[in-house]
């Protein structure tokens, strides 16, 4: 489909995975060229770390080959992928905090020398003759532990590059970056593919596309809309191909109630290194949604509000009286509730019955100086049960046997059992299946119209425009826009979430 | 959001703070034993002369093995609370093979040895394929390994008379001034040190204890890496079981016991984390002589020998706190150049 | 509803190996069969029963403490303190059981402040309390007990009924009470089953963990108790290495020891279980060092459970299969 070169440095074909009933790969298929960065881009969700994971060996496929330099191959394991050449540097690097530089640069396949002993002179020059040629000046004999994120990414490529190199793959390298860091990161790359290497750049920000990248794959809701050489094509364009979903007709548009007095307000929130200065209110009976990228500080703010990381600036106003949230034992007792985005390692706790989940926040006022009311206890499980549509085989069945949408119903019910004013809930459909979604959606219009005040934050675009009245959009932890959602569209919310990202590498 | 990065920035510790701090640690065991023998020379005379002196570092030999033992399996983020079990099944074993076959010669050293890392290779297959909790299943074999020494001995105990000679006149030698124990506790920290250090064996150990889920990525045998861990640290105890055995004389059933907590006071004040990956074997040793100094400046002081207990558990706790302390600091350079700070 | 399943037929195996060692011991000896041998063998059973109770709370929610018998041995020579300066009973029994629960939760804060592992904390105070146990007491131990310290731990009523049994039953049933019935116990299981779940469900984690590490203090303390009227005296290396049996009891009696599962009577039958296997080991002669060889094979045995339940799990899947397709 673009110039590329006749044995690609890697070739995926057919590449397809499902998890449980949700598809997260469907038959994709594109070649990354030898000698070129190669960007992958798409929405939160769109299959991209998947496909990684799939290339590097961590998880295998359903169906579909990789081809690696012309040959077939199958990996177990990253360790057999960085044999054959493949290296993947990812967001949250693997390293050991104890051991120094050149330890973690040559674990695995350290020089050695008489009698099977560390060659540690080799492996100092080793790794300095590394970090040399990336041109990064990082001392070999320095602790891992004390090492920026940026550097910490120095070390893997590093490790990358000391063993014989075809491609390396670097996973949203940029979002934890200072621009400066991202300006050296960048340079790396290109020596690299002025090395024949090639670079497979996953990335959020598009405004990096024209900087570094050669050609770009665009992935959508695990299937793969095209591969263009980036001179070819606009930001615009890309946008519009990560988006162009159509408009579920399960999404029932939502029509804006009457909005009460005001149930949530932040001014100037802020958390050092997370987000800063964020302000917004959500008044009775709205429906605001929260959009942007993943690491964009979007849950983090939630939950500074939650009192889960207490915000360390700015003021939070809960139905106009201030609070300062600690704990949320304390904010949950104040009438906010927050849905976390990790169900079944956060919200629920998946080993014990929909009736132990759904009471566990109100089961001291459901009992009877300290002793259990079960009567109670199964009277409100029961009802929410019936409630929330929950398909169980009753409430003593075990959480962790639900279908991934009843568990979101069960989480639902769990936190409406505490009868708060305000709601938040961070991405209350991912993962779950059409059907439930669309339940879920109801149930969120319909607890608006009794008057709760709700945040939803989601990755899912046209959700968020579906379900939402008012929508805030979130970019490098600051509020970029706050949009009535009657006149926004995907490619605005899109174009907002990272268009800051630009201003912000512009200043460095 | 970049005015807020400006502070964090100057704020921010140097790149080698993680390194700063681990020596801090090391040089804090170094600071407290000056201060601890400044103390006690002030308070007791006898305390800074040459034959005390040489008592105290005689004392801390044997435990300073098993402290650099214990040390081992510290750092793969497991513990062995059979250490003492271990000595006393390997020490009654030899002592009893040596009194039945009185030519036998240092060949015998050997037993013990094997002895103790067939025991540690049992705590390990537990621990690392069975994936049992290291303290419950040490815990078990603990009493296990004990009580097998005692159904072995049917009440009976070796006694000096019965030894080979040279096995109670070698532990006595000096050489060069200096008490062949010591000598040897000397060299055999030395060399463990050097694995630990020099071969990639030795790295791994610290790497599983360092990062679990970065082992995995690495391709690291975790399993093997933390048997291997156990197999030394069983063998150091067969042989300082020996030594022991040799240095009493009488060997009893009951010999090393109550060793597990002072080998991991040891290790812990010496700097070892109890969370994995990191520490040293020479910290532990140095943490040994630390206990040992202890137990001589109390003894002179004339402080009843049960204060010892209440002393050894609060350095466990102090120096536990201190790590997650040290760890904390750490941590927390790491979260504030999060996003950024150049 | 697997794991209901599977909860009881732990326990339902516990019952029945207890049978199984019963019938054993009857083999062996004569007297076995007799009621008052069992009930009085009871007696060495309770002080390590109570422990395992208390232990068997901060094991729920995913910690340990293995300072528990040193803090009975606090306990025991606090109780000697008082008897000496000739304070009631009924005055000294609620200040031991009081100062019992304070280094218990000192166990906890500083496992909850500052955040360090339960295992290195309870190590070093395991140490640290015995060695306050010596401190307070004196190398000697204490002996003369006035008598109505001892009346809990010593009489037996009907000449074979220990009254320290009865104490023990009731601590079981509170216990079972506390951990099943109440909204303590259920706050316990949650947390012991996703710590992170619990604490955003509103739960007071290190609050929680605290009061568990002082329940296993005051039961320790209430131990004492049961200890200085069974044995008449009060020193610092009481109850030592009693450790062992008391986690043994625990994993046995099918509590995970990774928190959130297993039930309290689970821990109550793995006592008698154990007490019916040594009661036999005792009239059978057997030296006191095979049964620890039997204690450490047992614990071990009971931590691999999880282990040979899948592998029995997986046999039984194979034979499924083989036999007919589907449920």
């Amino acid at each position: 489909m673009t110039d590329v070169s006749p044995s690609p440095a890697l070739r995926v074909e057919g590449i397809t995975k499902t998890y449980g009933s949700s598809r997260a790969l469907s038959d994709v298929s594109f070649e990354v060229a030898k000698g070129r960065v190669h960007a992958l881009v798409g929405e939160n969700g769109a299959g991209k770390s998947t496909l990684v994971k799939i290339v590097t060996g961590i998880i295998g496929a359903d169906h579909g080959k990789v081809f690696l330099g012309g040959k077939p191959v199958r990996f177990h394991n990253p360790v057999d992928a960085r044999r054959a050449g493949l290296a993947a540097v990812y967001q949250d690097p693997k390293l050991f905090p104890h051991l120094d530089v050149a330890e973690n640069i040559t674990m695995g396949n350290a020089p050695v020398g008489r009698f099977g002993m560390l060659d540690r002179k080799q492996m100092y020059a080793l790794s300095q003759a590394a970090f040399d040629e990336l041109g990064v000046s990082l001392d070999p004999h320095a602790l891992t532990a004390g090492l920026s994120v940026a550097e910490f990414q120095f070390v893997e490529i590093a490790r990358a590059i000391i063993s014989d190199l075809q491609l390396l793959i670097l996973d949203e390298p940029t979002s934890a970056l200072t621009p400066a860091e991202v300006e050296k990161l960048f340079r790396i790359v290109r020596d690299l593919r002025d090395q024949g290497k090639s670079v497979m750049l996953i990335t959020h920000r598009l405004e990096e596309l024209d900087l570094i990248a050669d050609d770009v794959t665009i992935l959508r809701d695990g299937a793969h809309v095209g591969t263009y050489p980036v001179s070819e094509v606009t930001r615009a364009d890309i946008v519009q191909k990560m988006v162009g979903r159509p408009l579920d007709s399960l999404f029932a548009q939502r029509t804006p109630g009457n909005a009460g007095a005001e149930a949530l307000r932040v001014e100037g929130l802020g958390l050092a290194g997370q987000f800063s200065d964020v302000s917004f209110s959500i008044r009775a009976g709205e429906i605001v949604g929260m959009a942007g990228l993943v690491g964009s500080g979007r849950s983090e703010i939630a939950q500074s509000c939650f009192g889960m990381t207490p915000p360390s600036r700015g003021e939070v106003y809960l139905n106009g009286k201030r609070v300062k949230p600690r704990s949320p034992r304390q904010m949950l007792g104040l009438g906010l509730a927050y849905l976390p985005e990790d169900r079944d390692a956060q919200g629920l706790i998946m080993a014990e019955s929909i009736m132990a989940n759904v009471t566990l926040p109100i089961v001291g006022e459901l009992a009877r100086l300290g002793v259990l009311d079960t009567a109670a206890q199964r009277a409100v499980a029961e009802e929410a049960l019936a409630t929330y549509d929950v398909r169980a085989t009753g409430i003593d069945q075990i959480v962790s046997l639900l279908s991934g949408g009843n568990r979101q119903k069960v989480a639902f019910a769990r936190w409406l059992a505490t009868k708060p004013s305000v709601l938040i809930l961070d991405e209350p459909t991912h993962g779950i299946d059409v059907g439930s979604k669309a339940q879920v959606h109801h149930i969120i219009a319909r607890l608006a119209d009794t008057g709760l005040a709700i945040l939803v934050i989601s990755s899912d675009l046209p959700e968020v425009l579906a379900i939402s009245d008012r929508i805030l959009v979130i970019a490098e932890g600051e509020l970029v826009d706050d949009i009535e959602a009657a006149t926004a569209t995907q490619e605005t919310i899109m174009m907002a979430a990272t268009r800051s990202t630009g201003e912000t590498v512009n200043v460095g | 959001m970049s005015a807020e990065n400006a502070v964090i920035a100057a704020a921010a510790p140097r790149r080698s703070f993680g390194r700063f701090a681990l020596k801090l640690r090391v040089s804090g065991v170094v600071a407290f034993l000056v201060i601890l023998g400044a103390i006690f020379a002030v308070l007791s005379p006898q305390f800074l002369n040459a034959q005390n002196l040489s008592a105290i570092v005689s004392n801390a030999a044997i435990l300073s093995i098993v402290a650099a033992a214990q040390a081992v399996v510290l750092i793969t983020r497991n513990l062995d609370v059979s250490v003492g079990s271990i000595m006393g099944f390997a020490a009654y074993l030899t002592a009893d093979f040596a009194a039945q076959h009185q030519g036998i010669g240092p060949i015998l050293i050997l037993m013990p040895m094997i002895i103790g890392g067939m025991l540690g290779a049992l705590n390990g297959l537990l621990v690392a394929y069975g994936k049992v909790s290291p303290l419950i299943a040490t815990l078990g074999t603990m009493s296990i390994y004990r009580g097998l020494t005692y159904l072995y001995a049917r009440g009976q105990e070796v006694t000096s008379n019965m030894l080979p000679r040279w096995m109670l006149e070698t532990v006595d030698l000096r050489v060069g001034g200096f008490p062949v124990l010591v000598i040897l506790a000397v060299v055999v920290v030395a060399i463990l040190g050097a694995f630990l250090r020099f071969f990639p064996v030795g790295r791994r150990i610290y790497a599983v204890g360092s990062n679990p889920v970065a082992s995995a990525y690495f391709g690291l045998r975790t399993e093997r890496i933390v048997l291997l861990a156990y197999v030394i640290c069983g063998v150091l105890c067969g042989l300082a079981g020996f030594l022991y055995a040799a240095r009493v004389g009488t060997v009893t059933v009951i010999l090393a016991s109550g060793w597990e907590l002072t080998s991991l006071a040891a290790a812990v004040v010496g700097g070892v984390s109890v969370t994995g990956g990191s520490g040293l074997v020479a910290g532990a040793a140095l943490g040994a002589v630390v206990l040992a100094t202890i137990d001589n400046g109390l003894v002179l002081l004339r402080v009843p020998e049960f204060w010892r207990m209440f002393i050894q558990g609060s350095a466990i706790v102090g120096a536990a706190t201190a790590d997650v302390i040290i760890g904390a600091q750490i941590r927390k350079s790491l979260q504030s150049r999060r996003r950024g700070t150049i | 509803m697997t794991v209901f399943r599977r909860i009881p037929q732990w326990e339902l195996l516990l019952i029945v190996l207890t049978l199984c060692a019963a019938a054993w011991s009857s083999n062996l000896s004569p007297y076995y069969l007799s009621v008052d041998q069992i009930l009085l063998s009871t007696r060495q059973f309770v002080y390590p029963g109570i422990l395992a109770l208390g232990l068997a709370v901060v094991v729920v929610l995913g910690e340990i403490d293995i300072s528990l018998a040193s803090i009975l041995a606090f306990g025991a020579v606090l109780f000697s303190k008082c008897s000496e300066v000739g304070m009631a009973i009924w005055l000294a029994t609620p200040l031991v059981i009081l100062a019992c629960a304070a280094l218990g939760a000192f166990n906890g804060v500083l496992v909850t402040r500052l955040r360090l592992p339960s295992l290195a904390v309870t190590l070093g105070t395991m140490g640290a309390y015995r060695g306050l146990a010596f401190i307070v007491g004196s190398e000697y131990g204490y002996t003369s007990f006035d008598s109505s310290y001892t009346f809990i731990g010593s009489t037996k009523l009907f000449g074979a009924l220990p009254v320290s049994f009865l104490v023990f039953l009731a601590l079981a049933a509170g216990v079972i009470f506390l951990m099943h019935k109440t909204v303590f116990g259920r706050r316990c299981y949650a947390v012991g089953n996703n710590k992170e779940a619990a604490w955003i469900a509103g739960i007071d984690v290190a609050n929680l963990k605290t009061q568990a590490f002082a329940l296993g203090g005051g039961l320790a303390g209430i131990a004492s108790l049961v200890w200085i009227g069974q044995y008449g005296s009060a020193r610092g290396d009481n109850a030592d290495g009693s450790i062992l049996l008391v986690v043994t009891a625990v994993v046995l009696g099918g509590i995970d020891i990774n928190g959130g599962r297993g039930s309290m009577v689970g821990v109550v039958l793995a006592l008698f279980l154990l007490g019916t296997i040594r009661n036999g080991m005792g009239l059978a002669n057997m030296a006191g060092p095979t049964q620890t060889v039997v204690l450490g094979t047992l614990l071990i045995i009971g931590v691999l459970r999880p282990l040979i339940a899948r592998g029995i799990a997986r046999l039984r899947q194979q034979l499924a299969s083989s036999g007919h397709a589907g449920n």
